[in-house]
């Protein structure tokens, strides 16, 4: 059984000892697979870091020790916190975040849409209105008078501690700002944006963020452009290996075209393609060229990498980011801007920016667009001719949750899917805008520091996993190929993870993918099959 | 951040043994890294083969470059570069050859 807190107070206790504790027996089985044992942290680890919320962290940042350091932490936690609820400082979310504090009616119809929440075996500290209540109960405590008066009367009961503060950072970190509860919510209460508010409050006030997403995330990404470090001269170099890349598979030479002005469409990948899932790139490219679209990527420093990480957790490094991918469009005179497979770029560029920036940035003047619509498009053409029976194995299809949920991009990869591949999709239950995450959403698939991978894997990756197998549960003979379909990178990212975490390969013959490999894959002039199955 | 005694003195790692100042490498740091942290006793010239091209990818583009280009690059199947990394290229030999830890969506 999980372990149940009685009392929302333990968030304060002074011990280092986690306040609940994960072990392998408490999560839920997985058909068929062995689960493996969750390693203890070091013991160099936990002399030097705080593992005091559950026995995980990211946090290579050493708990505080002196009561300087500490009365620190606890007077930047407060200033942030009133910032947030401040107009002028938090213009950007303030009336979200302040509604979904004031009126949820702690009714938990949101908890069992959490897939963290129920894959972990219903530990507490991870419904989605936990972290909530703690930060509702905070600021009626120490901002409102009935709270100060009377604290217990009010339910304002949790004092504000350097364990809280530090409690509270892990916790903002524990939810995949996924916003399947916001759906399930009776009232609209978006528990996932106080997740991301609490982030925010830490990163732009303390300057703590894990550093994946901001020292070599966000920062590297302005230095660089690209959160991967790679520079414009690399950049190009990777698409001179593309092509040559394209010329073996394919056996034609295509030029992909670079920085090229007036072109319709300047198309943005998530850089991390281009290193890990090189394929994916190269079939947008061999697609946009077989289908005669006038197209480009861009070689400015961050036009080509259209990540922005700080949609996760800072309003700041945010509006940075999305800048430049605006201004690289408008000065190259596109008509539209069109994001490649990364659901978090797909929020950012579009829906959260068209946000920030009104006027000549605004989604009206300067378009931008999923791929998905556009490859529907290309799909049912009649350009290219497409040979189903060359995708003929189990498939089905991971949504991304800012694809489908955040946008409603639901029906164009089903239909796509139709036109390419041989076997009807296997819709995972629940799916489309009732999907769960893959468990890597808003930072965790790229956060790896100390055990927090860990945690991805074997708590919030669960319910994603099992879903596959179910899936594929009369097909998992390992003589059979499967494919999940994952149009965004990190969501491959995650469930590459899990695939080696779990054995799904080894075992059942369970691979992924993007969705245009599967495309270019169907193409019937190719002499050979474009998709690669692991050895 | 942990630290190596280095030479008598304090070199900074992360957590998983990469160094945090790639500009710090040289090829004696090189030996140390790949005895004290990967265990290869010696490296042979296959094995600075591998470590070069790394490095120097890494000085001119700022990244790691992809395993298909390392494999045609040194002649090396994946095997072979495994024989000679048991860790793997990105966790090993990267390590040894002074690149920073893989970041961004990778």
């Amino acid at each position: 059984m999980s372990q149940r807190l009685t009392q929302f107070k333990e968030i304060a206790s002074l011990s280092s000892e986690p306040i609940a504790k994960i072990t392998a027996d408490d999560l839920p089985p997985l058909p068929g697979i062995a689960q493996p044992p969750i390693p203890a942290p070091r013991q160099r680890w936990l002399d030097t870091y705080d593992f005091s919320l559950d026995g995980f962290s990211d946090f290579e940042i050493p708990a505080p020790k002196t009561d300087e350091d500490k009365r620190r932490l606890v007077e930047g936690f407060f200033r942030g916190l009133e910032k947030l609820f401040d107009p002028e400082n938090n213009w950007t979310f303030v009336k979200a975040f302040r509604l979904s504090i004031d009126y949820c009616v702690r009714c938990q119809t949101c908890s069992d849409a959490c897939h963290t929440y129920v894959g972990s075996g219903y530990q507490e500290i991870y419904r989605p209105t936990f972290r909530s209540e703690i930060l509702r109960r905070i600021y009626q405590r120490y901002y409102t008078t009935s709270g100060k008066l009377l604290p217990a009367f009010y339910g304002a009961d949790i004092e504000v501690n350097f364990k809280t503060v530090w409690r509270l950072l892990e916790l903002a970190y524990r939810c995949n700002l996924c916003r399947r509860c916001v759906m399930m919510c009776p009232v609209g209460v978006d528990n996932a944006l106080i997740a991301r508010e609490i982030r925010k409050l830490f990163s732009q006030e303390l300057g703590i963020a894990p550093v994946e997403l901001l020292k070599k995330g966000t920062r590297q990404h302005l230095q660089t452009g690209s959160t991967t470090g790679m520079r414009p001269n690399a950049m190009k170099a990777l698409v001179a290996d593309m092509e040559d890349q394209i010329e073996e598979k394919i056996g034609r030479r295509i030029e992909i075209p670079v920085d090229k002005k007036g072109a319709d469409i300047l198309l943005i990948h998530n850089a991390g393609e281009f290193l890990a899932w090189p394929e994916n790139p190269a079939a947008f490219a061999i697609l946009f060229d077989a289908a005669g679209i006038n197209w480009t990527l861009s070689s400015e420093m961050l036009g080509y990498d259209g990540v922005n990480y700080g949609v996760w957790f800072d309003d700041v490094e945010l509006a940075r980011v999305a800048l430049r991918h605006l201004q690289i469009a408008k000065d190259l005179g596109v008509k539209k801007v069109v994001v490649g497979e990364c659901g978090h770029a797909h929020k950012a560029m579009m829906v959260i920016a068209d946000r920030v920036f009104p006027g000549e940035l605004s989604t009206n003047a300067l378009p931008r667009e999923s791929c998905l619509p556009l490859l529907y498009q290309i799909a049912k053409s009649g350009k290219l001719k497409f040979d189903p029976t060359r995708n003929n194995f189990p498939i089905t299809l991971h949504d991304s949750c800012n694809v489908v949920r955040l946008m409603g991009i639901v029906k164009p990869q089903r239909e796509i899917i139709k036109l390419i591949c041989a076997q009807p999709v296997r819709e995972m239950a629940p799916h489309g805008v009732h999907n769960y995450c893959c468990g890597g959403g808003s930072g965790f698939a790229i956060m790896n520091s100390l055990n927090f991978a860990e945690w991805r894997k074997n708590v919030s990756s669960r319910m994603k996993v099992q879903q596959i197998l179910a899936a594929f549960n009369d097909v998992l003979d390992p003589s059979i190929n499967k494919y999940v379909i994952a149009a965004c990178s990190n969501c491959k990212g995650t469930i590459r993870d899990a695939q080696a975490h779990y054995g799904l390969w080894d075992q059942h013959h369970i691979h992924y993918g993007g969705l245009v490999d599967l495309m270019v894959n169907a193409m019937a002039e190719l002499p050979k099959p474009y998709l690669e199955w692991p050895e | 951040m942990p630290f190596l005694d280095y030479k008598g003195t304090q070199l900074e790692v992360d957590e998983d043994g990469f160094i945090t100042e790639p500009s710090l490498w040289n090829e004696d740091l090189a030996k140390f890294i790949a005895e004290t942290q990967e265990d290869i006793k010696e490296l042979t010239p296959d094995h600075w083969k591998v470590i070069n091209y790394l490095n120097n990818y890494y000085k001119q583009f700022g990244i790691a470059p992809m395993i298909r280009k390392v494999t045609k690059e040194t002649g090396f199947d994946l095997k072979y570069i495994y024989e000679l990394f048991p860790s793997g290229p990105a966790k090993g030999a990267c390590k040894i050859a002074g690149l920073p830890k893989p970041t961004g969506c990778v």
